[in-house]
């Protein structure tokens, strides 16, 4: 699939890359008060990649990745399972929760900080990490995929069509025509 | 610290090390064995610590509560069938290690994997041997079957180790599935899983529980019909084999058989079965073995043979008493083990491992060679050697029980008799096809390190030491069989018993033996090839692909791929029952508080509106791009119900989880070919077919759309929810009511969840990412562990 063409975009892309990031991040750490958490930060974060990928290309953006996403997704359940795991240390429940109330901390002033953080940490980086990483896989298969059948050759060997953009650019096409 | 968690400990220290395994080995030029063989040598340190505070005659029984409202505890019996099979895991494991510092090639970075699986693995056995509680057993029994899958797979680019690991788990735990119900079945009719209490007296045993778990144990111990595993998962490398595949794992189901003895030993099918099976597979096992020419072939058979054997040893106890049962298995691990560390070694310095193409390296290896004759001279059993005491012995059994059984120790005994001619003849083999004779002209040598030539030798040493004096095992084997749940007194081991009917029979099948040997070497072993009808392996994997080949039959058939094929029948189904259901209850059903005023609210009818034209756009437009989208602004346009009905959280993951939707179809859509390629069309029209779909489709929308005022009608005065946002402050000190239920009131649901999407992604990327492989690749793999046999393939 080839990827969009268009100046204002690729100009574009990088801020809203960063700005829906510092969202995301932001949803992550006031969840627990406020709305947003982990499945919606991790879930903007993977938006933010899909655009990343729809404007800049599917490859270059798999090879820019700084982390495989499958790894951060699995480091997620990691996370969230050693947070629910480590009261255990102190003899106290599976997912017991600690918190930790300091005041006047440079920059911060006053922080509030519980265990359901690490947890909620964990879920942004399973959904973000599976989010990258199953619509990066999707869009690449798009090119054809090795059957495993004859018979499902025109099913999954799709080469006959273009992406998605693409018809839809000679569609727009014949419609201003 | 208690004796628990020492014992803990000692179990999981193996694990605990992996870490430190895996990142010791991204760097080059550490020796990993050594390294791995630590945390083992601690092990075995602490068993030994342990036991030595144990008293007889009692079993010592240490519990903590793991899943309380499962009743299952983490508890651990320590007797001296535990505290035995304990040493010789530890025990073994330290000289396997040692074994494979000096075996394997290859970088610590590559090798890493197979100290990681062989320390998960320790820990899996240790806790097998050790748990109390019968559903414990079975996570360990299962665990050590995926450990076992991991180290046969090790080299995992080749396909025989592929073929070797897939079968081998495939039948260990399918098998297992088998003792799951047993297990279930014996502990609820007996209204405990714990072993100490069933032993105590407590258990409702039955001939149907037994069958189930010797299911189990057969797969697990490679009897017959299962034995064809292990042949395969000799792909594995040899300290693998060596540990795995004949001295612990293949072990587990005779420690399960002499477990539950005690238990079932008085059902009327456990002589039945078990020695039935055992002996049959000590026949066939030989039989195999005496066919086979790949050295690791044929020590397999070998150890397959020996297993039944075992378990058909404690099929008589029942009968005839226990005698030196430790002895046996003990006997057995110390010379097979040795056997397949002298293959590794013949294997890494001549790259060989067919018996024809060996010959004469007793000169050139001459340590290696003694391990080898005081191995096979044990597997023969020659006198001096473990192996005839351990035969004498179980002849000692065998003839007892003619007298108790004629018909059935009369077959057991000839059974045993004719696998130990078959046995003395393949080892006989085994020692002067590798060791004697010339020396092939094209053979390439290169010398072994002499370090790894020591622990075969140390093993065999054990064999003969031990053999020629069984007086020193006395006290330890009393001390061991003493304690716990094995009382029956086993005699005094001695050399000599005088002249009786054991030691005639024992000549016997020396003799029988060697005159089989030479007829066979001199006819040059022309048959010794596996019959093709004996190849239950391959008869396995013609069941798998036909299993396989029946699915896909039977998926065209049923037209699965074709969704408009079925969908109007599920979605039939679905209205004729549960639209039923509601048809008939509906006059009990009370309208009260139903109206269509209350709700009515100018916003949220421009919403429903804006909803309903957004899904005629679906129905009506005619590009399936363009349908999708009008169904997410459909979606959209939810969303702003929950803004109003403020739940923001729901909203915002409403919109997300939307878009991200929206772009994996049309990604996914983009594989297919359009309609119009593949010679499809769809015409709105008022024939009969497309009338049936409008109706099933209003008939769907109707009931969905009933279910959901009713579910709102019978609202609860009382909402839990009230409760929940009251605690999230108070228990959970946070604010969003949404977020605490998610990570911390059912935060263990969450996990759940998150463990699930993850192994989900897994699959679907696996269908996904079809690369390399192709559609029958796998059935072009050469048989597992035999180079084919056979005159026609000799070179």
């Amino acid at each position: 699939m080839k990827s969009v063409n268009s100046f204002m975009l690729r100009a574009l892309i990088g801020l809203v890359f960063l700005l829906v990031n510092i969202i995301s991040i932001y949803m992550l750490l006031r969840g627990h008060n406020l709305p947003g958490g982990g499945f919606i930060g991790g879930l903007m974060t993977g938006m933010s990649f899909i655009l990343l990928g729809l404007v800049r290309g599917w490859s270059e953006l798999q090879r820019e990745l700084p982390l495989p996403p499958l790894r951060m997704a699995a480091f997620g359940v990691l996370l969230a399972i050693l947070s629910g795991l480590a009261p255990l240390l102190w003899g106290q429940a599976f997912l017991t929760q600690f918190n930790f109330h300091w005041t006047g901390l440079p920059l911060l002033g006053e922080l509030h900080v519980g265990t359901p953080l690490l947890f909620d940490c964990g879920v942004f980086f399973l959904v973000g990490g599976i989010t990258v990483k199953l619509v990066i896989v999707l869009a690449r298969s798009t090119s054809g995929l090795p059957a495993f059948t004859p018979g499902e050759t025109p099913y999954y060997a799709s080469t006959l069509e273009g992406g998605i953009e693409e018809t839809a650019n000679e569609e727009g096409d014949a419609h201003a025509n | 610290m208690t004796a628990l968690n020492w014992l803990l400990l000692a179990i999981l220290l193996p694990t605990l090390a992996v870490p430190a395994v895996l990142l010791a080995g991204a760097r080059e030029r550490i020796s990993l064995g050594w390294l791995t063989a630590a945390p083992m040598g601690a092990s075995c340190f602490l068993l030994v610590g342990i036991s030595s505070t144990l008293e007889p005659p009692h079993a010592q029984v240490v519990s903590q509560p793991w899943i309380p409202s499962l009743g299952i505890n983490l508890t651990f019996l320590m007797d001296g069938l535990s505290m035995f099979f304990g040493w010789v895991i530890c025990g073994v494991g330290l000289l396997v290690c040692w074994y494979a510092a000096l075996y394997l090639k290859g970088s610590s970075r590559e090798n890493r994997r197979f100290y990681a699986g062989l320390l998960f693995f320790v820990t899996s056995m240790l806790g097998t041997v050790f748990s109390d509680n019968l559903l414990v057993l079975f996570v360990f029994w299962e665990l050590t079957g995926v450990a076992s899958f991991l180290l046969i797979g090790f080299w995992h680019e080749d396909p025989e180790a592929q073929r070797g690991a897939r079968q081998s788990l495939v039948v260990t735990a399918s098998t297992g599935l088998c003792l799951l119900v047993g297990i279930i079945l014996l502990g609820q009719g007996s209204g405990t899983y714990s072993l100490s209490e069933l032993l105590a007296g407590r258990a409702r045993p039955n001939g149907g529980i037994l069958a189930l778990m010797a299911i189990g144990i057969f797969g697990k111990s490679a009897q017959f019909p299962f034995h064809f595993w292990l042949p395969g998962a000799m792909a594995a490398p040899t300290p693998v084999s060596a540990y795995l595949h004949s001295a612990t794992m293949v072990k587990l189901g005779v420690f399960l058989t002499a477990r539950i003895f005690p238990i079932f030993g008085d059902t009327v099918l456990w002589l039945e079965l078990l020695g039935g099976v055992g002996f049959l597979t000590m026949v066939v096992g030989a039989f195999l073995a005496f066919r086979s020419n790949d050295l690791k072939a044929l020590l397999a058979h070998a150890t397959i043979s020996q297993l039944g054997f075992l378990i058909g040893l404690y099929a008589m106890s029942a009968s005839v008493g226990m005698q030196a049962e430790f002895y046996h298995t003990l006997s057995h691990v110390f010379y097979k083990a040795a056997l397949f560390m002298v293959v590794g070694i013949v294997q890494h310095s001549t790259g060989l491992r067919d018996l024809r193409q060996l010959g004469g390296l007793g000169r050139l290896m001459p340590l290696t060679a003694l391990a080898g004759f005081l191995g096979a001279a044990a597997w023969a059993g020659l006198p001096l050697t473990t192996g005839f005491i351990s035969k004498e012995s179980a002849l000692t059994d065998l003839l007892e029980l003619v007298k108790l059984h004629p018909l059935l120790g009369a077959t057991f005994l000839a059974a045993t008799l004719l696998a130990a001619t078959l046995n003395t003849a393949v080892a006989a083999r085994f020692f002067t096809g590798i060791f004697l004779g010339r020396r092939p002209a094209n053979l390439t040598f290169h010398r072994p390190a002499r370090s790894l030539e020591i622990p075969p030798a140390l093993l065999a040493a054990g064999t003969l030491v031990f053999g020629t004096f069984p007086g020193l095992l006395n006290r330890p084997l009393d001390w061991l069989s003493g304690l716990g749940t094995h009382d029956k007194s086993a005699g005094p081991l001695a050399l000599w018993h005088g002249w009786n009917g054991e030691l005639l029979l024992s000549a016997l099948v020396l003799a029988v033996g060697a005159l089989l040997y030479l007829t066979s070497e001199h006819a040059g072993w022309k048959r010794a090839h596996i019959p093709d009808w004996l190849r239950f392996d391959e008869h396995f994997d013609r069941g798998l692909d036909g299993l396989t080949h029946y699915a896909r039959r039977l998926t065209h058939a049923l037209q699965a791929d074709w969704p408009p094929a079925y969908l109007p029948l599920l979605i039939t189904f679905l209205l004729a029952s549960a639209g039923g259901i509601f048809l008939s209850v509906l006059d009990d059903v009370s309208w009260e508080g139903f109206s269509w005023r209350t709700h009515w609210n100018v916003w949220r009818g421009a919403m429903a509106g804006f909803t309903v034209a957004a899904m005629f756009g679906v129905i009506f437009l005619r590009r399936w791009s363009a349908q999708l989208i009008a169904l997410s602004v459909a979606g959209f346009f939810l969303t702003l119900f929950f803004a109003m009905y403020h739940a923001p959280d729901l909203a915002m993951t409403q919109i997300l989880v939307e878009s991200a939707s929206v772009v994996m179809i049309l990604l996914l859509l983009a594989r297919f070919p359009s309609s119009s390629q593949l010679g499809l069309r769809f015409e709105f029209g008022w024939e009969s077919r497309h009338f049936l779909r409008l109706l099933l489709s209003v008939g769907v929308g109707l009931f969905m759309g009933s279910l959901v005022l009713f579910a709102d009608l019978h609202r609860n005065s009382e909402p839990a929810g009230r409760e929940m946002l009251r605690l999230s402050k108070v228990a959970a000190h946070g604010d969003n009511g949404v977020n605490t239920i998610l990570v911390d009131f059912r935060g263990f649901d969450t996990l759940g969840e998150i463990t699930v999407l993850f192994i989900a992604a897994l699959g679907g990327l696996g269908l996904m990412m079809r690369y390399k492989r192709g559609p029958r690749r796998s059935n072009e793999a050469l048989p597992p562990g035999f180079l084919l046999g056979g005159e026609e393939e000799a070179p």
